[in-house]
């Protein structure tokens, strides 16, 4: 699914997984999420980038844990009773990777209907339009659909 | 899992006849008179052909036809094989792989100029009869007019039946070669409370009239050649049929008939004797002197008892990647009982933990132990190779091989094969000299390359010998300088000198060749080796020759680490690179600028890690340093605590990762937690630019 095809196919609906990071809400595509994992202990990568600071074990796989606040220039929260890892597959250079994401609250997993999409403003947004795919309507609010290949390359 | 394609299969097979037939040729090159080797070549053309023609590879088997026939005279020993029949013999065994891989590159001219060639040689003492010979397949067995059939003993291997194998079948396909007088062997057969009723305990004597070639029956013995004994002599005569044993045989036909193993077996045959006594006057009389006289037990036969000793299971390497992958999960939720265990008190539970613990053990080494591979099996495309080379750059070269039997790991194998091939064409083709310059300097002109593997304590060390005229230092030296590496006149000694070899792009050669220039791409060669965490020396001596030392872990999945804390975080160093601990003295300390530490007498550079992972909190009071070493550098790595071995799954880092170069890789801890390996090369490298820098800052 392509940005451009949103406003197209207007009966299309789109599942997505609702994550909370700071005050923001954002909305992962449900077909990257392969789970939801309590916080576990963190094992930090020396030297690494600043937006995978660190590793964590999920079932026996070591893997890469991002942190898409700091991706976004926005505040660390200490974990809460809330904090969730959303492990994701995304695609880098062609082949499958799995990433955990800190999310500061999960909310559900949702529809969201391609009439609700927004096209992306131009103006007034305070990270880079390229991690973006589209900005959709929920709950009478305005949600981020993240571009997530651009935002962990 | 799909159905594997059966021409995929027949490739399979074919690649691994090929590195038999090969390696027989090559061998046979230096021990001409081994039969063993011929007939271990002639199997292997002969396997080709048969299932080369079962999958509709028509060109490989009639290739493969007429080559076999051509080398039938050297297994007769008609013909001695040559070093020139040799090379006609390998490009003969390309031909037919290039038919097999790559049919649309391949020619028939070519085909055509190889039996060309092949006709030649093996025709050169009796040219006529061999050119007609070869032409058309000899439908006369050899032995000439004189030969009235073939006296066959057949005894198969007693779980035949259960393969869906049908000696019976086969005696039918015998049959129609030509007049078969069959008469089968009891004495294998037990009493009737000790027989397993699927086992086959018949043997069968057979004469078969008729002047066929030998291969026919091979042929009808092709797909049980493995499971079963075959000794073929020629009958000289035909004997005079006198039914009378046979007969009486029949006569004992319920006796008989109680010992078969099974009915169904046996009455067929009996059917068969029948026929045959009812057609034949084939029969001859005496069957059982025959049948009793020692069979002459052919080469053929021995060698594949051989093979058997050891039963093999084909198994796809994925599905023992998958295997080691379980196992070490294993290994890591076994360490995780270990520690949970030893915390509480319950006796029973620590019991259990620990018999886990030693299953767990024996489970990875036997695992490890399948993904095993011996060397020897890369030792071989060696031996092309040199030939070849020898060949091209007219350099006599004797090739030797040690330790074939040392066993690796199958990936690390296969890693190795580029950087070997690297190594001994640089051998030959840079370290040994021409042999004009060998005679000149009192040196046999026939060179030599020594090719060995040898365990040592975890590592396997992998070594290219040559004995030609050693490494150039001083060209390697002016070479650096002219490429603006080193300072001229700076003071060096040879062994840091020799490291510019593996520096990238760096060649003394002066012209690109085919053949590599000594140096050129030596950088890649000491990655790979890097990769496979193994480190590459060179050691040579002037006059006398160079010897490249790999020195590699015997597997890439599980190692022996030491787990060391700094700060919060743990992190593991591979055991093999680790020389010695030892405590932080309050003088090195001190030293705070410099960053070096006495080691009797040795100045070492050593890196903190905590500055290294930017760690937080106070240093424990007593830092403790850990030297490890490549070859000859060694660099200490300062830790806040030495917690002791461990066993370490290895588990690659992510792409998103890989920007960071000083951690190898990861691994899960007994609790759980993930921790990273540190990449050793990298962090001497590290520590020795962090010198480097420091000596042109003290010199500035």
């Amino acid at each position: 699914m392509s940005d451009g095809l949103a406003t197209e196919h207007q009966a299309d609906a789109m599942q997505v997984v609702m994550i909370g990071l700071g005050e923001e809400k954002f909305a992962l595509d449900a077909g990257l999420v392969r789970e939801i994992i309590d916080p576990v202990p963190v094992t930090k990568v020396a030297g690494a980038r600043s937006f995978v600071p660190s590793v964590i074990n999920v079932r026996g796989n070591v893997i890469p844990l991002a942190d898409l606040r700091i991706r976004f220039g926005m505040p660390q929260l200490e974990d809460s009773a809330d904090t969730r890892i959303v492990v994701i597959e995304i695609e880098l250079d062609n082949e499958p990777v799995l990433v955990g994401v800190t999310a500061d609250k999960v909310y559900e997993v949702t529809e969201i209907s391609q009439t609700d999409v927004q096209q992306t403003p131009r103006v007034g947004m305070h990270w880079k339009p390229e991690f973006i795919r589209f900005i959709a309507k929920w709950r009478e609010q305005f949600v981020i659909v993240p571009n997530m290949e651009r935002i962990l390359n | 899992m799909s159905a594997m394609d059966p021409t995929e299969i027949f490739r399979q097979e074919a690649s691994e006849l090929f590195e038999v037939l090969e390696g027989a040729l090559l061998d046979l090159g230096q021990r001409p008179d081994d039969r063993e080797l011929v007939d271990s070549a002639f199997r292997a053309l002969h396997t080709i052909k048969g299932s080369g023609a079962m999958f509709g590879f028509d060109k490989v088997a009639s290739f493969t036809h007429e080559f076999e026939t051509a080398f039938d005279r050297v297994r007769k020993g008609e013909i001695r094989p040559t070093q020139e029949l040799i090379s006609v013999a390998l490009a003969a065994k390309d031909y037919i792989r290039a038919l097999i891989e790559n049919p649309q590159s391949t020619d028939d001219i070519i085909g055509e100029a190889i039996l060309d060639d092949l006709k030649r040689f093996v025709s050169s003492d009796q040219p006529a009869v061999a050119v007609v010979e070869i032409a058309e397949a000899p439908p006369l067995a050899p032995g000439g007019s004189k030969q009235a059939g073939w006296h066959l003993f057949l005894e198969f291997e007693s779980h035949i039946l259960r393969n869906g194998s049908n000696p019976l079948d086969l005696l039918e396909d015998l049959c129609k070669l030509g007049p078969c007088f069959v008469v089968p062997i009891t004495d294998g057969v037990p009493f009737l409370d000790e027989m397993e009723p699927e086992d086959c305990y018949l043997k069968w004597d057979v004469k078969l009239h008729a002047a066929c070639d030998k291969a026919a029956i091979d042929d009808v013995f092709m797909f049980v050649s493995d499971e079963m004994k075959l000794t073929l002599s020629p009958l000289e005569h035909v004997e005079a049929p006198v039914p009378a044993p046979l007969l009486q045989l029949l006569d004992e036909e319920p006796a008989l008939a109680a010992e078969m193993p099974a009915p169904t077996v046996e009455a067929p045959v009996v059917e068969q004797l029948v026929a045959k006594a009812e057609h034949g006057p084939q029969a001859q009389p005496e069957v059982k002197v025959e049948a009793k006289t020692e069979p002459k037990i052919e080469p053929k036969a021995e060698a594949k008892r051989d093979d058997r000793g050891i039963a093999t299971v084909r198994v796809q390497a994925e599905r023992l990647d998958e295997l080691m992958d379980r196992v070490g999960e294993l290994v890591i939720a076994q360490a995780r009982l270990t520690q949970l265990a030893s915390a509480g008190s319950d006796l029973s539970i620590k019991m259990i933990a620990e018999e886990i613990e030693r299953l767990a053990s024996s489970l990875r080494d036997t695992t490890m132990g399948a993904r095993m591979v011996p060397i020897g099996s890369l030792f071989g495309r060696f031996r092309r190779l040199v030939h070849d080379l020898s060949r091209d750059l007219s350099k006599p070269v004797e090739f030797v091989t040690s330790g074939e039997d040392t066993e690796l790991d199958k990936t690390m194998i296969e890693c190795l094969a580029d950087p070997l091939v690297h190594l001994i064409r640089n051998a030959i083709d840079h370290g040994i000299e021409d042999t004009a310059t060998r005679s000149a300097n009192g040196k046999s002109e026939q060179g030599r390359i020594e090719l060995a593997a040898v365990h040592s304590g975890a590592q396997v060390l992998v070594t290219v010998k040559d004995n030609g005229g050693g490494l150039n230092t001083a060209r390697i030296r002016a070479k650096a300088e002219e490429q603006g590496l080193i300072a001229p006149g700076a003071a060096l000694s040879d062994h840091e000198i020799h490291q510019f070899l593996f520096h990238p792009g760096f060649s003394t050669a002066q012209t690109i060749s085919a053949l590599s220039g000594r140096g050129v791409g030596m950088d890649v060669v000491k990655r790979t080796i890097e990769n496979m965490r193994g480190s590459i020396d060179l050691s040579t001596r002037p006059g006398q020759g160079t010897t490249v030392t790999l020195r590699l872990p015997l597997t890439l999945a599980i190692i022996e680490g030491l787990l060391i804390r700094v700060g919060e975080g743990r992190y593991i160093i591979p055991l093999s690179a680790v020389e010695e601990c030892i405590e932080l003295t309050a003088e090195d300390e001190r030293s705070r600028g410099r960053n070096f530490l006495n080691v009797r007498g040795n100045l070492v550079p050593f890196l903190r890690l905590r500055e290294l992972m930017s760690s937080s909190g106070t240093p424990d009071q007593h830092q403790k340093t850990i030297i490890i070493s490549t070859g000859e550098t060694h660099v200490g790595l300062v830790a806040d605590q030495i917690i002791g071995n461990h066993q370490t799954v290895i588990k690659s880092l992510s792409k998103l990762h890989s920007d960071v170069t000083i951690f190898s890789g990861a691994t899960i801890l007994g609790d759980g937690t993930a921790a990273l390996i540190l990449d050793v090369a990298q962090l001497i490298a590290l520590a020795q630019s962090k010198v480097e820098k420091q000596h042109i800052s003290e010199a500035a």
